[in-house]
Formats: C-alpha cells, structure tokens, sequence
C-alpha cells in the first residue's frame, strides 16, 4: 500500500485537486495507495513518513530533504491533467520499481 | 396536525439553528443520494459536523484575541480596524450575523442554492453563455458567509427564506459569470489546460488580461531574474502569518502601550516581558487561523469532492473552476514571488495613507489576499506584459485592496469585529453591489443580476465561432484563429493589388 500525500500553500484548493485526480489514475493503472492532503509546511515535516509527495511544479524546490531520503516527489504543471499525472506516475513510480 | 408542532420545534431548535448539525445531516443525506456505503455517510456526518465546530472554535478565538487591542483603539485614536482576509472576514461576518440575532446556518443552505443556479446556467449554456461550474468549496464558504452579512445589513427585515433564495441567486450569478470571464485568460496561460479559475480575483484577472499587455513587453520576462532565498519562507502559511501579524500588531500594541494593554487584556499578566507579550498576541492569530483552515479542510473536502464528481458527471463540455494556484505551474516561480513582493509593497503604502489622511478604520494586511490575488496576477500579468506588467500590477491592486478593503469593512461594519473578506473582487466589485443593494433595494439586486447575466452575452456575440470552442478543444480554436488570421492577410494583400 502507497502512502501519498498532495500538497498546496494552503492545503484546501489545489492539493485536494490533485488528491482526486491521482485517486483516478491510481484506481486505472490498479496500483493501491491511500491519498491524504494537507498544506505545504505539514507535508514538508512529515514528508518522511510517505512514500510520495505530490505537488505543483512551483513549490518542488519546498521539498529537497525528502528527496535526499529517497521520498518520491512528483511536480505537476497541470495539476488537472490526468494524463501528465499518469506519464508521471509512470515514471517515478511504475517503472522506477 | 397539532402533533407535528413538537417534532417541528424540536427539529428548529436543535439542527436548523445549529449549523454544525445542519451542516453535518446536508452531508449524510448527500452521501445516501449519492448511493454511498451508509458507514461512509456516518463517517462524513461526524467529519462535517467536527469540522464545523473545530471552525467555531478558531472563529471565536480571532475575534476574542483580536477585542482588547480594537478597545485600545478605539478608546485611544477612536479607530476601528480590520485585517483584510476570507478567514477574518469570514469570522466577522459569522460574528456580525449572530450579533444581529440571525443564524449562520443560512450559509449553507446559500451555499447549496449558489451551486444549484450555477449548475442550472451551465445546463442552460446555450442561451446564458456560461461555460464554468465553481467548484472550489472553502472559497464558496468564505464567500456565502460574507455575502451573507452583506444582505442581512442591507435587508434587516427580511426574512430567513427570502434572504437565502435571493442571495443564493445573487451569489450563483456571481460565480457563474466571474469564473466563466477567466475561461480566455485561463486557457491562453495554460495552452488548453482545461480549467477556468474559480476563486475570489477573477474579475481582477479578466482585467488583468485585458491590461497587461498595454503595460509592459512580455518579452522581458522576469525568469532571469535572480530573487532572495530567504523569501521563500513565505511559502509557509504559519511562517508568513506569523511574520505578517508580528510586524502590524506589534506597531499597534507598541503604540497603546503595556499599561493601556494591561488594563484592557487580561491575558496580559503583571510579570510578562512586553515583548513576548506582543509575539504571543501576534503568533496566536497563526494559531487560530491554523485551527480554521483544518475545521475548514475537514467539513469542506467532502464538499468539494461531491462537486467535482456532480462537474464531471452531468455536466460534460464545461470546465471546471478551481483554486487560483492551480495556475501557478504556469508561470514561473519567481512570478508568484514577485506578485506578493509588490503587493505587499502597496498595500504597505496605501495603509500609511490611511493613517496620514486619517481615515477612521485601520486596515491590516492579510496574507491570503496579499499572496494568493498578487501572485496570481503576477502570473498572468508576466506572460502578457513581462516584468514590468507583474510588478506594476500587483502594486496597484495592493493599493486597491487596502483602499476597497477599507470602505466595506467600515461601509458594512465588519471592522466592529476586525475583518473583512479583502480579496479583490470583494474590495471592488462586492463593495460596489452591497451599497447598489443598500440603496437601491430589490430593485438594485435584480439590476446587478441583470448586469451581470449580460456580461457573457457580450462576450458571446463579440466571438461567437470560437465562443464554446475555446473551452471545448483549444487545439481546434487554435487552428480557427490561425485560419482567420491568415484570410485576414490574404483580403489584405488583394486589397493592395486593386
């Protein structure tokens, strides 16, 4: 089971947006994952505790200690975009493995 | 009949009355029509009604941490004040519609009305022109509950059912028209990105869109250009409300005084430093804003994922408007920076004009408003007109913010309770519709409503070929405008010739 959370400034409008988007493309491609949502100083301090971090592309650069211990982080340009999400997904992910 | 009487009372005096219940059944009875799990109901039920009261809590906490100081002023300079953001404005609303005796569960059931007229214009899109479904549910919060105010102070005497359908179609006028503006600005910045904004600027973006190429060049874009590191610190909400409130209630209590304010706060103990008074004071308006945002995040994400799922399902061709940062990918980092910068710098500029030309309320700045609105102009201000259209922009809606801000909170008496909504269509066009409604009456409402249904109209008759397309296949609407260009420059040529 993935443990993911999504993230945005304020932690309501965008991050949950991408929370219900990334819920789609994970029940697609059959992978299983439980999906929380919060703001960016939460997910900054407890990034650690989630396999993956899922943000706008902006605020990336919030999350450079994750990185390091090996948290997958994922920017979005188009956080809408289920199909930038999949290729992405796909990528740090799926075949990351 | 006479039976029925009881159960009535008992259902008035215990949920209609009480909006965390209210609130708590609208969303259990949402999740049954919705064919949910009866489990998962309960489990909505009891995360909407907590939300709702970790939200009370934190509503009551700003208000209460923010009397003693607004006794000091106005006992000292006669000065009311406000912060101008949607949580403060949101906490004085609830706090000047219970002062009024009225109940604040009518922001729900304005809420749900909104949304209902919007699907309804959506539905209707080929004779209204609207093409978006707001979907951002703690925006549509923030706002029912001001606009809420807004027509219990211009209507005192009507009633409850009058004051919720005619705001309710007010306000889903409002986002139906707002949102559906940004759908050309929106999908030029984003290439066909497939989503409007839906938020508390989007009349400001419209105008944005308009201006910022008149201003600057967008091919001096501000991506080379090398910003300060510590300025990120700002990303962090806490980081930044904290900074922001320390700065301003710190001048503030400073210029009361430690015996004034031992007088007026008793939170204020005999053997505490000033000092730390003063950063305990400050930090606890992070505290409580803190505390709203997670009553907020818990009663409304059932909200907002029960709107998304109604946007997609019944409604395929429009475009869903969401939260303004969704844009932010968009435009570069520095963008999003720049906007706050220079709003700040405005907003800075324009509250010491309030204090020279010494106006009687005090605005404070807040941080939704003066990140969110800026940085979102920066972004569509920098790709039109470049560096110069993102600085000069910004600055000047800092100035409008603080000045709007200003007049409504005094106008409409939510400085009473230290807020007002300070976004910034509610600092230009809301203020405007409330005084049109204050003056002008019901016939004042049905003409903003009028106004604003003809807004799409024209816009519709000023493109008609590309009108839907642009929403539908921005692909295809690039191809259209390439095609006409292109006969353009060829009548052109063979008007020459003859």
């Amino acid at each position: 089971m993935l443990k993911v959370i999504a993230a945005c400034g304020s932690g309501m409008g965008s991050s949950q947006i991408i929370k219900m988007k990334l819920e789609k493309v994970f029940k697609k491609l059959g992978i299983e994952a439980s999906i929380y949502h919060t703001n960016i100083g939460d997910a900054k301090s407890q990034a650690a505790n989630y396999d993956v971090v899922v943000c706008s592309d902006s605020l990336i650069g919030t999350f450079a200690n994750a990185t390091a211990k090996k948290v997958i982080v994922i920017g979005l340009k188009n956080l809408l975009s289920e199909k930038e999400i999949e290729e992405k997904v796909l990528e740090k992910i799926v075949n990351a493995q | 009949m006479e039976f029925l009487m009881p159960v009535w009372e008992f259902f008035q005096n215990n949920i209609l009355t009480k909006p965390q219940f209210f609130i708590g059944f609208i969303v259990f009875i949402g999740y049954l029509l919705l064919q949910r799990p009866i489990y998962e109901a309960v489990a909505g039920f009891i995360k909407a009604v907590v939300g709702y009261m970790i939200l009370n809590v934190a509503s009551g906490g700003l208000v209460g941490n923010f009397r003693p100081v607004l006794a000091g002023l106005k006992d000292r300079f006669d000065l009311s004040a406000a912060v101008i953001d949607p949580y403060f404005g949101q906490a004085a609303a609830q706090a000047s519609i219970e002062n009024a005796g009225r109940s604040f569960s009518m922001m729900m059931v304005v809420l749900l009305i909104a949304f209902s007229i919007n699907i309804l214009l959506v539905l209707f899109r080929r004779y209204t022109k609207i093409r978006t479904l707001f979907i951002t549910g703690h925006v549509m919060v923030q706002q029912s509950s001001t606009a809420l105010w807004l027509v219990i102070f211009c209507f005192p005497q009507l009633q409850d059912m009058g004051v919720v359908c005619m705001l309710g179609v007010l306000l889903g006028t409002y986002w139906s028209v707002g949102s559906n503006l940004t759908v050309e600005p929106c999908q030029q910045l984003t290439e066909g990105g497939g989503f409007a904004t839906g938020h508390q600027q989007m009349f400001g973006i419209w105008i944005v869109s308009k201006i910022a190429g008149k201003i600057g060049n967008k091919e001096k874009s501000l991506e080379n250009l090398k910003l300060p590191g510590f300025l990120s610190i700002f990303n962090e909400n806490v980081v930044a409300t904290g900074i922001l409130m320390f700065i301003f209630f710190g001048v503030i209590i400073t210029i009361l005084g430690p015996e004034l304010m031992h007088k007026i706060d008793p939170s204020f103990s005999a053997n505490q430093s000033f000092l730390f008074f003063i950063i305990e004071k400050s930090f606890n308006f992070a505290v409580y804003l803190t505390i709203l945002q997670l009553g907020v995040r818990m009663f409304v994400s059932e909200l907002t994922e029960s709107f998304q799922g109604i946007s997609s399902k019944i409604l395929p061709g429009s475009m869903p408007a969401v939260d303004c940062a969704a844009t932010y990918g968009f435009g570069h980092p520095n963008a999003v920076t720049f906007g706050f910068l220079f709003g700040a710098l405005g907003q800075f500029l324009a509250i010491i004009g309030l204090i020279v030309f010494q106006s009687p309320i005090l605005i404070i700045s807040g941080f939704v408003p003066l990140f969110f609105d800026n940085a979102t102009f920066a972004v569509f201000a920098n790709r039109l007109g470049g560096l110069r259209a993102a600085a000069i922009i910004p600055f000047v809606s800092g100035i409008i913010q603080v000045l709007g801000g200003g007049f409504a909170a005094y106008f409409f008496t939510t400085g009473n309770f230290g807020g007002w909504h300070g976004n910034f269509d509610w600092d230009t066009l809301w203020p405007v519709i409330g005084v049109i409604m204050n003056y002008g009456q019901y016939i004042g409402v049905v003409a903003v409503i009028l106004i604003l249904l003809a807004i799409p109209q024209i816009i519709y008759y000023r493109s008609k070929d590309t009108y839907f397309l642009i929403a539908e296949d921005y692909d295809q609407y690039l191809e259209v405008m390439e095609q006409k260009k292109r006969s353009a420059e060829e009548l052109e040529v063979m008007a020459q010739k003859v």
